[in-house]
């Protein structure tokens, strides 16, 4: 990891930072004329041959699935990239598999699962008196019949001011409910395809910075067009790069695999994944589509879940 | 804290020679990548030399028909027409890159130019403004 020292930063604060990052953009696979650095790319060009002096070029990042993908099914890719340069996007491939990153987009499941996820944890605290709980009104106001006015049998009855209310919230409430465990693992499927499919999902070998300024990670999301809000997702611990850059910016969120949610999907623009956490998602997502179903709830002690016992 | 406020105080120092790089603006930030794409015309020879250098001899007969299974072959050829053409094929479409002649097809359709609003969405803004268009 490259620790940007006091002269990188103060290039940084001048404008020049990327002028004094020592991470050289990397080549592109024979290019035919080496780059220009930042000016802009001329999109007409022949074809001239591969000049002798090329930087040797790292070899590509490729990964497959570990879970077989069974045909007529076939794994969708995406292009593995890296946070080292802001244009090192190409640095290799990766399959996915189809039965997490190319199922149905099926919005009725998003819909229920972003709802449940803001209503199992909401209790309402809302509650009003009612006639029985008003301070008074215990006696009759006037005789029944007689006196001329309407028939009445306590001043706190839901018609008077300063009654009770008839059919207030009565709280606290709770709006606790469970989705079957494998809706809320369809929708996360369903958020993950639709994010690829929308070109809003892109994958990182590592999540190793060469500073950590947020205006890098910032302006490195600015050249990639990656929108205004990024998630980012790693399996265990992040790089202190990265995380020293993150603390302070709103739009640009760092969680484990673990957590990962359709509600922050939904919010974020953009998603970030590890090679590891790509890893994790399959072997945790696709674990339902073939298990039986749970006799005793998953808490209690089983032989082949694919999460590790929890300790004690 | 302390070391921030050297740095301004060196910055202001150093003000007067910078503002001959101030006035570039594409030095100091890297653009955004561009969006538009128009394809060259000489798209079907570029594509098919960068192809029989990259498949050798495996080349079919049909040079739009060859297959691109093995991922580091894919990689290689669409990592080099993305350098050459200054335009990558997006995450989404990259399983529909079944064949050589898909590859072809999908170079072959230009993209448009952004509108004056996304142009001006994707500029440099002052910090507190932020413009949000969706089409």
């Amino acid at each position: 990891m490259i620790r940007a020292g006091a002269a990188a930063l103060r290039a940084w604060s001048r404008g020049r930072g990327w002028a004094a990052l020592s991470t050289a953009p990397p080549a592109p696979p024979a290019a035919p004329e080496p780059r220009r650095g930042l000016a802009a790319r001329v999109p007409h060009r022949r074809c001239p041959h591969v000049s002798p002096e090329e930087p040797p070029v790292p070899p590509p990042v490729l990964r497959s699935c570990r879970v077989p993908v069974v045909p007529p099914l076939s794994p969708v890719q995406a292009w593995v990239g890296s946070l080292r340069h802001p244009e090192d996007t190409l640095r290799g491939l990766a399959d996915l598999h189809p039965d997490v990153f190319a199922v149905t987009p099926r919005l009725d499941i998003l819909h229920a699962v972003a709802t449940w996820q803001r209503n199992y944890k909401r209790i309402s605290h809302a509650r009003v008196r009612s006639r029985a709980e008003v301070r008074g009104g215990g006696r009759k106001p006037w005789r029944q019949k007689g006196s001329g006015r309407a028939r009445h049998g306590s001043v706190r009855s839901p018609l008077w001011r300063g009654g009770g209310i008839a059919h207030g919230p009565r709280g606290p409430t709770s709006y606790f409910y469970m989705l079957p465990m494998r809706v809320r693992v369809l929708g996360l499927k369903v958020a993950l395809s639709v994010k690829l499919m929308q070109d809003e999902l892109h994958v990182v070998d590592t999540l190793e910075m060469p500073s950590s300024d947020p205006r890098y990670l910032l302006e490195l999301a600015r050249a990639r067009r990656w929108g205004r809000s990024v998630l980012v997702v790693d399996t265990n611990e992040f790089p202190e790069n990265i995380s020293a850059a993150a603390e302070g910016l709103k739009s640009i969120t760092l969680i484990p695999a673990l957590g990962l949610n359709v509600h922050s999907l939904l919010k974020h623009q953009t998603l970030l994944l590890t090679l590891d956490a790509v890893a994790f998602l399959e072997q945790r997502l696709l674990w339902h589509d073939a298990r039986y179903s749970a006799l005793v709830p998953f808490s209690l002690p089983h032989r082949d879940l694919p999460w590790p016992p929890p300790a004690g | 804290g302390a070391s921030r406020k050297e740095e301004r105080e060196v910055e202001a120092d150093r003000a007067v020679p910078e503002r001959e790089e101030r006035s570039e603006p594409s030095l100091i930030h890297p653009p955004p990548r561009r969006r538009s794409y128009v394809p060259p015309k000489d798209l079907q020879s570029c594509l098919e030399s960068h192809v029989r250098e990259v498949f050798g001899p495996s080349v079919p007969q049909d040079w739009q028909q060859t297959p691109l299974q093995e991922n580091r072959l894919k990689h290689r050829l669409l990592a080099r027409l993305a350098a050459e053409l200054g335009h990558a094929v997006p995450n989404s479409q990259l399983h529909r890159m079944r064949r050589a002649g898909d590859v072809l097809g999908f170079y072959r359709s230009p993209v448009k130019d952004s509108t004056k609003i996304d142009e001006l969405a994707a500029a440099e803004l002052p910090p507190n403004l932020k413009i949000i268009w969706q089409q």
